[in-house]
């Protein structure tokens, strides 16, 4: 019995590699996600929409929480961490808005 | 045994039943009424009461109250959450209102609003007779020729969102796989255009409808190309806000300077009400030609590719046209009209969480609402009976 559900595990840890792999750009990039929109869509917020700070935590606001935020009113920017991930978002201008600063 | 092979017919038989077969023509699109005397912003909206142009104020309640009537608080961003309201009849301005922090003179990000903004700068670049709605893309776009498949991709098809491209775009529900997340916030944000065309090919060019953020920035990035970064920057601002008097307008790019036109473009509710009545006026603004003619048709004309693509239900619950929606139905492939209960010449331009604008040109009505819904709650058919009623004569 015991034996039968390590040969079971091995194939399900073995079928969790493969598919790893097979999804690896997708995984790889994943983590940023939480911190990319968040840092994006609360510089626009801010600084384009000019809405208050707590509506755009409200607006930029995702299921997976967020461990650091930075709004930089001198150098217009907002910068987030979260999932283990830095992002940063810049005001360049009333025309242009908000841009992701490219890692 | 027995059991799989019943469950195995059971699961065949299933599809069984739904008549996909088509139950008519062409769609049918009619001609924009004749405007008589029309009258336009300059520099801003007049604004009347509704009874002078023949609509109930007390019906206008009623789609206030659908609009405005909060079941959530704000934390929790459940039910409805309508930002602002504007709406126009026969020119002139017979409704606003505004919520959660926002004003007429504030900006509101549309979303995907923003690709039927981009539909009028390829209008302005076809008037220009800088590109052909049938030039392959990779004429003008050099990532478009990595292969013969690619190479077949025209801007026809990228407007008619069917370009064949395997995105997938999903937001909050599949974020893992999702190429419009990948696009706007990981892997794509350096260059969209680039990061689109590079996706393969999951049908054949033209024949296959799929609505998709990566067909508009490749067409982005194309006219990046065509114009030159310089004349590009300066192309939706001068040649389509400048002459409709829009001034107050954000247009974000990516990270290398392509107009993100499938999401980022921010506009007061009065201000996009204009590019719905530069549509309703078939591309003239104020006896100037901004569009090509037929160029508003081409708008409201459900796209040739629904005809080949599998049936689904998603599918059915919208028209799409060339970069706007329609409610004509898709007769010849079996999908009704999503808004049963508004007419069917009603076109949009629709948006993530609820943003919208309607051109109603037979009630010569324009709609604009703004809205931050994170759930379902904002029924468009349910909203647009209600407008629709507000009308006495």
């Amino acid at each position: 019995m015991k034996r039968k559900l390590s040969i079971f595990l091995s194939l399900l840890f073995l079928v969790l590699l493969f598919w790893a792999q097979w999804n690896w750009k997708h995984l790889s990039s994943f983590p940023s996600i939480i911190s990319s929109f968040y840092a994006k869509e609360y510089c626009s917020c801010y600084f384009v929409m000019e809405l208050s700070e707590d509506q755009c935590h409200d607006f930029a606001r995702q299921w997976v929480p967020i461990s650091e935020f930075k709004l930089d009113k001198e150098i217009l920017s907002v910068t987030v961490k979260g999932l283990g991930r830095t992002n940063t978002a810049k005001f360049q201008s009333k025309e242009y808005g908000c841009t992701l600063v490219n890692e | 045994m027995k059991h799989i092979l019943f469950f195995t017919f059971v699961l065949f038989t299933v599809q069984c039943g739904k008549d996909l077969s088509p139950f008519g023509g062409e769609p049918n699109v009619t001609p924009l009424p004749k405007r008589i005397k029309p009258e336009w912003p300059s520099p801003d909206w007049k604004v009347v009461t509704p009874e002078s142009v023949g609509v109930s104020s007390a019906k206008l309640k009623l789609v206030e109250e659908y609009a405005f009537t909060r079941t959530g608080d704000e934390a929790d961003r459940k039910g409805r959450r309508t930002d602002g309201l504007v709406i126009l009849r026969n020119g002139k301005l017979i409704y606003e209102k505004y919520a959660r922090n926002f004003k007429e003179d504030k900006v509101h990000l549309t979303w995907s609003v923003t690709k039927s903004i981009l539909q009028a700068m390829y209008g302005v670049a076809v008037k220009q007779g800088l590109i052909k709605l049938d030039d392959p893309g990779y004429y003008h776009y050099e990532p478009l020729s990595r292969d013969e498949a690619h190479k077949k991709i025209t801007i026809r098809h990228l407007l008619n969102m069917s370009s064949g491209l395997a995105a997938e775009e999903g937001y909050e529900s599949g974020p893992l796989k999702s190429s419009v997340i990948a696009m706007l916030y990981t892997r794509g944000r350096k260059d969209m255009g680039s990061f689109c065309a590079n996706l393969p090919l999951r049908s054949e060019p033209g024949t296959h409808v799929y609505y998709s953020s990566c067909d508009t920035n490749i067409l982005s990035a194309i006219l990046k190309k065509v114009y030159g970064a310089e004349e590009y920057d300066k192309l939706p601002f001068e040649q389509i806000f400048k002459p409709l008097g829009i001034t107050n307008v954000t247009f974000e790019r990516d990270g290398s300077g392509t107009y993100v036109g499938s999401s980022y473009l921010y506009m007061t509710a009065r201000d996009l009400a204009k590019i719905g009545y530069l549509y309703l006026n078939d591309g003239v603004w104020n006896g100037e030609r901004l569009l090509p003619e037929g160029w508003v048709t081409l708008a409201r004309t459900p796209a040739p590719g629904y005809k080949t693509t599998p049936y689904s239900d998603d599918l059915a619950q919208d028209n799409y046209t060339a970069h706007w929606y329609a409610n004509t139905g898709v007769p010849n492939r079996g999908i009704h009209e999503p808004w049963p209960d508004a007419p069917a010449d009603t076109f949009a331009a629709l948006g993530h969480w609820g943003q919208m604008l309607y051109v109603i040109p037979s009630l010569d009505l324009i709609v604009v609402r703004f809205g931050d819904d994170r759930e379902k709650a904002f029924i468009k058919n349910d909203f647009l009976k209600l407008v629709k009623e507000s009308v006495i004569r």
